[in-house]
């Protein structure tokens, strides 16, 4: 049996940054504050309309919808270490298990804001529930991110709820409604077999179930541009090129989130650096897959050069947008690859760099995805402003872009703040059985 | 207009096309003679010109401009001339309307836009610029059209429509010999010629082939035209509906199920897909909502 | 709908304002309905005035003579207009054909449409472009609607039903549900549609006039329009905006059941298969599977050359980097 001081340990280590430290609140300060000057940048535009943005007749999809992929793509995360590496037994990853729902909610919650700031008339958003077409994947996409949105919140929840308990009981100073609330969520957990087994089953078939809704989610999101005609985006591999792409920029941002949560909330013992090292190979290896999908998606019509391709596949490569492109490249998926087969490279410093590059990258490439293919229609862009033919985001836009990705970092914060980041319970479990 | 210094060579290159452009002009209004001594039967005055001058506008000005002031479209070739140059002056009324009803290479025909009132107040404003012009006016009594009566009829085995043209005088019947006749069939948005026009024959009859595969309504009806000119009753039309056309009811666009169509028109692959989806998360939601609710049934214990 | 002010229904406004008085609801709620009612006073005597409910529950107030007069539809909460413009004409079937060999890039199209549809200068339901499809075919000018496909890829992609096919073949949006999406304009391989970015051109003006979704007029900020084959004018038998501006006799349009198309310009009937046999007719990028409703003629025998000052334009789209 395990020491009840090396239990005491576990639960006072992982408690600790359950409170209100100064530089907490003035991190929230900072946050709040950036985040109302970019809502002010958001009842700009919904004053003056789109036209405070850089779009256009043409380029009519930009920042916004670059991010909302990114953000859809990110929150794919939660299901591949919960889920993936969790059910096919890798349980290196376990520690990680809530820091990626952490970041999965987050990042899926505020993609459906995301696609609110791009809307014309957002006053109508109500419309899609009264008239809303399934044959729309718009339609598909709010159905399949609602459901990814609910199915995360309770894969964080379920297996939260033996530790909402201790949080109840164990928390020094807790403020008596707080106090309450986590009793109240953590349903009567007794720590009973019985009650073990339902919870052990519930995470078990969420985590089945998570599989399939989470493909689906960034599947439908890559046939909103899939399921178009157009240059670039018509292409039957976008499903697993985005989903694969999701892996990439879901393992930075987790590495991201591990580097400062072990850092700040001093959690060096729980956040090894095997796991970083393990990790960093978790990165190695999503982004070859990504590489190869890659090479798959622009070497074949760059070997054809159709008429039309030959337009867009040109400016990628040795045109307007060939910088960002080679960059993204690059920065962003072959120089990690090449970085990350060196043990050195994984350490969490190192890591965070390289894992950094790869996030931003990860929100180029989707630009990338977006943007140039709105710049080659099949017909001549003519009679209109310049501003129509070359796409240029504006300060406004770049601000209320700005906004989900202070919000997510809100909502991390806030919920690192109010549960343990790492499961009290399983890591006490699997203290348990390494003893037995 | 030349300037002096210019090289001899341009000024016989200029003067030579200039010629050419003449030539070509002339040659190509090859207007039959009957047609050049046609006169209006609308007086010529300051009343009439000042109709032309809205018709003129609407439609001869964008590119011919104000007569006299030369603000013709010089971008055409060959550029539209001056109305009130003396190239156009020197035609007779005949030929000004013959050009107006046929149009040719870049000027289109006018003969469906304006009707013959109204092309002959087109001529009246552009004669308005002539001061030496002096009118003939014809014998038509546009009045009296209303005199004539139309009567078609359709013969399935010859597939031929006569139109036969007489006028109820008071004096009697008079057959109209020698009128032109055009048959039109009605359609949406304007008449189509069905055949060529013809000129009533002694009898005051005209034969028209029909176009057996002129589609017409839901039963095959279709509405005949005959539009009638004669030189002393004027122009006229007359409509007959004959069940002779092919019966056209062709499916509603929106009839398929379609991707593109509305929600109920969905394609059923896609409802049941969509549907099982939704209620398989939804099966799943309440199985999770059960479970804890036991879960939590268990801890009050 | 429209409610015409009637006695009876003064009577029971006022009414019911009495009675609000007398329940003595709050004074907020009391004084606006005060207010409410002295404004209904001063507007009964002026008979010219009538009040309008709009879809989105808007009490509008227009002059009678700017509205139309509408039977009560039965189809819930939609207009009239809106009804009736998502009917189309029964019978019919839309087409256009454009004879390329005729456009001298004359642009009257353009101005017509825009004037009609009040858009801004850079907005263009009808697009004259100037193409040039290899370096070695000679350039020309095409004027460029909506295609009213029947295999409509932007009404597939719309999630609120708010842009749709009619039964005619005409291809149009309500803008009082289009939630500015833009995935019509994404999906839309002829960049047909255009976005209202700002406040549209006309707002003032319009403000008071019953949306057409016909016309598309009043057009309204953050939503989608373009070209509408002038359903307005089509449902009046009278031939498209650009059509019967052209001087130059490019566009026919007509009903393809008919077999019959006419001339803009010259007002000529011909039959619309034989025009298409005759010219060798095709439509824009068939290998899409869009089905275009709106036909080519192409530019043979032009009489007009292509301008040299505009091929520098038509030859961006083939070099573009």
């Amino acid at each position: 049996m395990l020491e009840q001081s090396k239990k005491d340990k576990v639960t006072s280590d992982l408690l600790a940054s359950i409170r209100l430290t100064n530089s907490f609140k003035a991190w929230m300060a900072f946050l709040s504050i950036s985040l109302i000057v970019c809502l002010g940048a958001y009842v700009y535009q919904l004053n003056e309309g789109l036209v405070v943005t850089g779009l256009g007749d043409y380029v009519s999809w930009g920042m916004y919808i670059s991010t909302f992929v990114f953000f859809v793509a990110t929150s794919l995360i939660g299901m591949l270490i919960s889920a993936v590496l969790g059910l096919s037994g890798q349980k290196w990853a376990a520690p990680l298990a809530r820091i990626a729902e952490i970041i999965a909610l987050a990042f899926a919650a505020v993609a459906g804001l995301v696609i609110i700031t791009d809307m014309g008339r957002p006053d109508r958003l109500l419309n899609v529930f009264i008239h809303g077409r399934i044959q729309s994947p718009i339609v598909w996409d709010i159905t399949v991110v609602t459901i990814y949105v609910l199915i995360s919140t309770l894969f964080l929840y379920i297996p939260l709820i033996p530790d909402l308990k201790i949080c109840s009981e164990k928390i020094n100073k807790l403020h008596p409604m707080a106090q309450k609330a986590y009793k109240l969520l953590s349903l009567n957990w007794n720590g009973s077999h019985e009650q073990e087994q339902i919870l052990k089953k519930l995470t078990r078939s969420i985590a089945i179930f998570i599989i399939p809704v989470a493909f689906a989610i960034h599947t439908v999101t890559s046939w909103l541009f899939a399921n178009t005609l157009r240059v670039g985006w018509d292409s039957t591999i976008f499903g697993p090129y985005f989903i694969t792409g999701a892996f990439v920029s879901g393992t930075s941002a987790i590495v991201i989130a591990m580097y400062f949560f072990r850092k700040n909330y001093k959690l060096e013992e729980y956040l090894s650096l095997d796991l970083f090292d393990k990790v960093g190979k978790l990165l190695v290896l999503v982004s070859l897959v990504y590489l190869y999908f890659n090479i798959n998606e622009y070497l074949v019509p760059a070997y054809k050069m159709k008429k039309y391709d030959a337009l867009h596949i040109t400016a990628l490569f040795t045109g307007a947008h060939a910088l960002m492109f080679w960059s993204v490249q690059f920065f962003g998926l072959v120089l990690p690859i090449i970085l990350l087969v060196f043990n050195k490279m994984r350490k969490p410093l190192p890591l965070l760099i390289i894992a950094s590059f790869v996030f931003i990258g990860g929100w180029f490439k989707r630009y990338i995805i977006v943007v140039p293919t709105m710049e080659h229609p099949f017909l001549p862009i003519q009679n209109v402003p310049l501003n129509f033919k070359v796409y240029t985001p504006t300060l406004t836009e770049s601000l209320v872009t700005l906004a989900p990705f202070i919000l997510v970092l809100l909502i991390i914060t806030v919920l690192s703040k109010v549960i343990p980041v790492i499961s009290i319970h399983e890591t006490i479990e699997s203290l348990e059985e390494k003893n037995n | 207009m030349f300037r002096i210094n210019i090289s001899t060579k341009i000024v016989s290159l200029f003067i030579f096309s200039a010629l050419f452009s003449i030539n070509l002009s002339a040659a190509s209004w090859d207007v039959p003679a009957d047609k050049k001594s046609k006169n209006s039967f609308i007086k010529f005055n300051d009343a009439s010109a000042k109709e032309g001058e809205v018709l003129y506008n609407k439609n001869c000005a964008s590119c011919h401009g104000n007569p006299s002031k030369g603000n013709v479209l010089k971008s055409l070739k060959p550029t539209p001339p001056d109305l009130a140059s003396d190239g156009t002056q020197k035609l007779t009324d005949g030929e000004l309307f013959y050009i107006l009803n046929t149009g040719r290479g870049l000027m289109p025909s006018f003969k469906n836009v304006l009707s013959e009132n109204e092309r002959w107040k087109v001529i009246a404003y552009m004669r308005s610029f002539n001061k030496k012009y002096v009118q003939v006016l014809s014998n038509t009594d546009p009045s009296k059209s209303e005199l004539v009566k139309v009567n078609m009829q359709y013969d399935a085995k010859s597939n031929i429509v006569t139109v036969k043209v007489v006028a109820k005088e008071k004096t009697g019947t008079v057959v109209l010999k020698d009128a032109e006749v055009i048959l039109f069939a009605k359609r949406y948005f304007g008449k189509l010629q069905l055949d060529k026009s013809m000129r009533t024959n002694n009898e005051g009859l005209a034969y028209f082939q029909y176009s057996k595969d002129l589609p017409g309504d839901k039963a095959g009806n279709v509405e005949l035209i005959a539009k009638i000119n004669d030189e002393a009753y004027g122009e006229l039309e007359s409509t007959t509906k004959f069940k002779i056309a092919v019966p056209t009811d062709k499916p509603s666009l929106t009839e398929k199920r379609a991707i593109w169509n509305v929600l109920v028109k969905a394609p059923i692959w896609l409802i049941i897909t969509y549907s099982f989806g939704v209620l398989v998360f939804l099966g799943f939601l309440l199985y999770l909502v059960l479970n804890l609710l036991s879960f939590w049934k268990i801890g009050k214990i | 709908m429209i409610e015409k002010e009637e006695q009876p229904k003064k009577k029971s406004r006022r009414e019911f304002l009495q009675q609000l008085g007398i329940v003595g609801v709050g004074t907020a709620l009391g004084g606006s309905a005060i207010l409410a009612g002295i404004n209904y006073d001063k507007n009964k005597t002026d008979a010219q005035r009538i009040r309008v409910l709009t879809a989105e529950n808007e009490l509008l107030e227009i002059e009678k003579g700017d509205a139309t007069k509408i039977i009560p539809s039965k189809h819930g909460n939609l207009t009239y207009l809106q009804q009736q413009g998502r009917d189309g004409i029964a019978g019919k079937r839309f087409v256009m054909v454009i004879d390329l060999s005729k456009c001298q890039n004359a642009r009257k199209c353009m101005a017509a449409c825009q004037h009609a549809h009040d858009l801004r200068p850079e907005q263009h339901h009808m697009n004259v472009l100037k193409m040039e499809e290899t370096e070695t075919t000679p350039p020309f000018y095409m004027p460029k609607p909506c295609q009213h496909c029947d295999n409509p890829p932007c009404v597939a992609v719309c999630p609120v039903d708010a842009t749709f096919k009619r039964a005619d073949g005409i291809v149009l949006i309500d803008n009082e549900r289009c939630i500015g999406c833009r995935f019509c304009i994404a999906a839309c391989p002829y960049s047909a549609r255009i976005f209202n970015w700002a406040e549209p051109l006309n707002a003032q003006g319009d403000k008071d006039k019953v949306y057409n979704v016909e016309l598309n007029v009043p057009q309204k900020k953050g939503t989608i329009s373009k070209c509408l084959f002038s359903a307005d004018q089509v449902r009046e038998g009278k031939l498209p905006y650009c059509a019967s501006a052209c001087p130059n006799g490019v566009y026919y349009f007509g009903d393809e059941n008919e077999d019959a198309v006419t001339n803009g310009t010259t007002k000529e009937t011909f039959r619309f298969k034989k025009l298409l046999e005759d010219n060798g007719g095709y439509t824009l990028m068939p290998e899409l599977g869009t089905k275009p409703r709106v036909y080519y003629l192409p530019p043979k025998g032009k009489t007009v050359p292509f301008q040299d000052k505009d091929r520098e334009e038509a030859a961006e789209h083939l070099h573009h980097t």
